[in-house]
């Protein structure tokens, strides 16, 4: 598969997951700041839809993966959709984003609920066939090799697991797609230069989003990967999608 | 802040769950060097502030120790 750095073609894989690194430790302390910003606050609504198509299940034991949920915002909606009983493991590839989110825990009082492992979605530190769902959400887009997330992802699930995965998509609605064009080449980078004092890694996210797969594209990754039942739902006229998998 | 108290904030059921990335091999606790210890990869993962570190990047290569 092709590596894209934003629009900036680089080598290797290896390449792409520097440069994705130093653009989420520029920003770790401000990134759910900065995530407000440039979606209105519509990313809290995305990801309250997303835990509420999981549906998490209230029982002791059910256990979750959130990738690339550093800060912890999947984890905790999660944990408070199951009653408390859910147990989240949070994988982020950089410490400065689950530092952010293991204090949060903390402050919440939920850290018997979830833990934090610094590692890579294309090598996950798990068994196979361990996990309940899989979530993750505007993180697959950063990941290198997509292909290789999705089968790790495949691989920790339980049988009867479920995959859900949230991430900017492509709009589909008349003069929306113009209007999100211009908001999102022009104004993120400079809010995020205004906010995080560094307008760079807002550039990155933004073009990164344009080389995503579109909703249909990334459906036959997910299929391919070995996940049944695959569909995915718009959110504000897609400029966000969820895609839903199941291993059975 | 002592090495101690960090250590103790990892839960040790996450301990037991975790694997080498690579090999997917069981891991064993080093508490003296506060490292997660993969024979089969020859890999130590440190433990950074209670979180587990398990980058094959971040990792000590084990020497030849018998």
């Amino acid at each position: 598969m092709e590596t894209a750095y934003g629009f900036r073609e680089v080598e290797s894989a290896a390449t792409k997951q520097g440069l994705v690194d130093g653009v989420f430790h520029k920003v770790a302390s401000r990134y759910d700041l900065m995530n407000d910003l440039m979606s209105g606050g519509l990313h809290r609504a995305w990801k309250n839809a997303m835990v509420a198509w999981l549906n998490p299940s209230p029982k002791p034991g059910w256990r979750s993966l959130d990738v690339a949920g550093g800060t912890g915002d999947i984890a905790f909606r999660i944990v408070d959709a199951s009653r408390g009983e859910a147990h989240v493991t949070v994988l982020d590839i950089n410490g400065s984003m689950l530092g952010v989110g293991r204090e949060r825990a903390e402050k919440r009082g939920l850290s018997a609920n979830v833990d934090f492992v610094e590692a890579n979605a294309e090598e996950l530190p798990f068994p196979d066939n361990h996990f309940d769902a899989y979530t993750v959400a505007f993180g697959i887009r950063n990941v290198p090799r997509i292909d290789v997330a999705l089968s790790e992802a495949y691989r920790v699930l339980k049988p009867g697991g479920r995959f859900l995965c949230l991430e900017f998509s492509e709009v589909d609605v008349a003069g929306l797609d113009k209007i999100y064009e211009a908001w999102s080449f022009n104004a993120i980078p400079r809010i995020g230069q205004m906010v995080t004092g560094d307008g760079e890694p807002y550039s990155y996210l933004v073009e990164s989003i344009r080389k995503f797969p579109n909703q249909p594209r990334f459906a036959e990754m997910v299929k391919r990967a070995g996940f049944e039942r695959v569909s995915w739902r718009d959110y504000s006229g897609g400029i966000a999608a969820c895609h839903s998998g199941w291993k059975l | 802040m002592s090495r101690i108290s960090e250590q103790s904030r990892i839960d040790p059921r996450l301990l037991e769950l975790l694997v080498c990335p690579l090999t997917k091999g069981r891991l064993e606790w080093d508490g003296v060097r506060s490292e997660l210890v993969s024979r089969s990869a020859r890999l130590a993962y440190p433990v950074r502030d209670g979180i587990p570190v398990l980058l094959p990047s971040e990792a000590r290569t084990l020497e030849d120790e018998g």
